[in-house]
């Protein structure tokens, strides 16, 4: 059997996996008998992305998270659509920075806390000009 | 009712995105080898940086407000662009939605009531923003024409507008047409506004009231008569297809300095050609023809800014190829033919036409048939050049030292298709 074939658009760098189109399976007979059960492989976009043209991927770049299990050089995911609400953890831009923290809100108070005994909560004011939520982080990416 | 959702500053705000220290500040971002403005916020706008002007004419103004500035960075605007257009689609379902450009969709918006319109826009335009962080500003009239009016007048005063603009009133259309000069228009380019000029018809109100007849002896037949009609609020030009697959793929660069030999200029045209093959191929088409041009300074005018005439040449294909070597060897034939010695070049470009689907070439009785390992070498090298780096592989012909891609010395990171060159939050 030609080579080539053999591996035959499973992985054609398109970023998008699929099973279906594996030749030798015809050869075989496995494809009589699986073709009924055909279905795609697990494809980590289905789970880490709900909401995709709204979902980013970032880069941390501090230990501010660590705490929570959130590395340096650890890829987030962030989607862009989610509510910011209190205890999730959310890239917050403030005064033109962005930054990965936990977001409280208590009574029209708002507090970005890391969880890192090192760093200090940060009090936004109300008349803060300079603070916006960017997205809301759902998954960390580690590598251990 | 017909929709137009077109972005504010498109490539400008792309690059905010990501850069939320630029919002508010002046940005500007240069077309491919940064030689004109291409897109500017409104900041940079407010300081007199024009549109489409050559960047080094903007240059005082630029440093002296320190402007941010960017080389276009396709790969982000491209997806940013995809993000916009699929919000879109989800909001108002996919059929509903023809993406026109890069950073303009026509939406069907029949099925929205009247008396939601402005309502149902400004959701649109808070969740694009929310979601994908573009700011869109929205036009809404009985036909795409006037939308196209509508968006404009929405983009025009952003404060009062809330980058919303509704034309449904009758009364209101025909003050906004006496407003609006031919040359405004959807459709009218610069020579039919001047001949409509010199027939006295000056406002787009004056034409939405010529009559059908007249149109079609004076204003090219059906188009003309499309055009009144959608001004009248008749509904012509209904919701197309997406994006038309492309009928001809040209790639021509500045050389950026001034070029005399012979060697260079053809692994200039080598790696334009292989640029122009790999867009061929991710569209599955073929070319028949290529053509290659060059560019020489005036001879007689040195010192003038303009360029010399355009030189150019073509070859039809044996058989129709999307295949780089097969496009190479017949490019660089040409460009020996052209090159004249002891000139200096500016310029050069390939242009492939005669484009059909791969799957239909016109075989060559007196050739052999295309064997397929050439596509498989050639979807190898696609993919490795995509998954890596551009030009990780490239021909031998491209020169291995000199770039001779776009110059891009502003570039920002490609933020959402590289894992290398992700957004850093701390």
């Amino acid at each position: 059997m030609a080579f080539d074939k053999l591996y035959y658009s499973a992985y054609s760098g398109s970023k998008r996996f699929s099973q279906q189109n594996i030749h030798s399976a015809n050869a075989t007979g496995f494809s009589a008998a699986a073709d009924d059960y055909m279905e795609r492989g697990i494809d980590l976009n289905e789970e880490l992305i709900r909401n995709k043209p709204a979902t980013f991927f970032m880069r941390v770049n501090s230990d501010a998270m660590k705490e929570s299990g959130i590395y340096k050089e650890d890829v987030v995911v962030v989607d862009r659509s989610l509510k910011a609400a209190t205890g999730k953890i959310i890239i917050a831009i403030l005064n033109g920075e962005l930054l990965i923290r936990r977001f409280e809100k208590n009574n029209n108070k708002i507090r970005l806390l890391a969880d890192s005994n090192k760093l200090a909560p940060i009090n936004i004011d109300a008349s803060c000009e300079d603070f916006a939520i960017w997205g809301v982080v759902t998954y960390v990416i580690h590598k251990p | 009712m017909k929709a137009i959702v077109d972005c504010n500053s498109f490539y400008c705000s792309c690059e905010r995105v990501f850069r939320p220290d630029l919002s508010q500040k002046p940005v500007v971002v240069l077309s491919n080898n940064d030689g004109c403005i291409i897109s500017r916020s409104d900041e940079a706008k407010k300081l007199g940086v024009e549109m489409a002007g050559p960047f080094f004419m903007a240059k005082d103004i630029i440093e002296k407000h320190q402007v941010a500035t960017f080389s276009s960075n396709y790969n982000l605007y491209g997806d940013m662009s995809y993000r916009v257009m699929e919000t879109l689609k989800m909001l108002c379902g996919e059929n509903n939605v023809e993406v026109y450009s890069v950073d303009e969709a026509f939406l069907d918006v029949s099925m929205v009531d009247k008396n939601f319109l402005d309502e149902h826009a400004l959701q649109l335009r808070k969740t694009v923003e929310q979601w994908t962080g573009v700011s869109v500003s929205v036009g809404i009239a009985p036909t795409k024409t006037l939308a196209k009016i509508a968006n404009h007048l929405a983009k025009e005063n952003k404060a009062d507008t809330n980058c919303i603009y509704t034309l449904d009133d009758h009364n209101l259309i025909k003050k906004v047409l006496r407003e609006t000069s031919v040359s405004e228009l959807w459709g009218v380019g610069r020579a039919y506004a001047q001949k409509l000029v010199n027939w006295g018809i000056t406002d787009a109100w004056q034409l939405s009231n010529m009559s059908e007849d007249w149109a079609r002896t004076h204003m090219g037949g059906v188009v003309g008569i499309r055009l009144i009609k959608e001004l009248r609020g008749i509904p012509c030009i209904e919701m197309g297809q997406e994006l038309v697959i492309k009928k001809m793929i040209a790639t021509t660069r500045m050389f950026g300095k001034n070029v005399t030999k012979l060697s260079d200029i053809q692994e200039a045209v080598s790696t334009y050609t292989s640029r122009a093959a790999e867009k061929l191929r991710r569209q599955n088409s073929v070319a028949s023809m290529i053509q290659v041009f060059m560019v020489a300074k005036e001879q007689s005018h040195p010192e003038n800014f303009s360029h010399g005439a355009t030189i150019s040449a073509y070859a039809t294909l044996p058989v129709a190829t999307s295949v780089t070597n097969e496009l190479i060897i017949p490019a660089l034939k040409m460009v020996t033919q052209l090159y004249e010695p002891g000139r200096v070049y500016k310029k050069a470009g390939v242009m492939l036409s005669g484009l059909v689907s791969e799957n239909c070439i016109q075989s060559n009785l007196f050739q052999p048939p295309v064997h397929a390992n050439k596509r498989s070498l050639m979807q190898a090298l696609d993919n490795i050049n995509f998954s890596m780096r551009d030009d990780v592989i490239k021909f031998a012909s491209s020169g291995i030292k000199t770039d001779w891609k776009m110059r891009r010395e502003f570039h920002s990171p490609k933020y959402t298709s590289r894992w290398k060159e992700l957004r850093k939050v701390d």
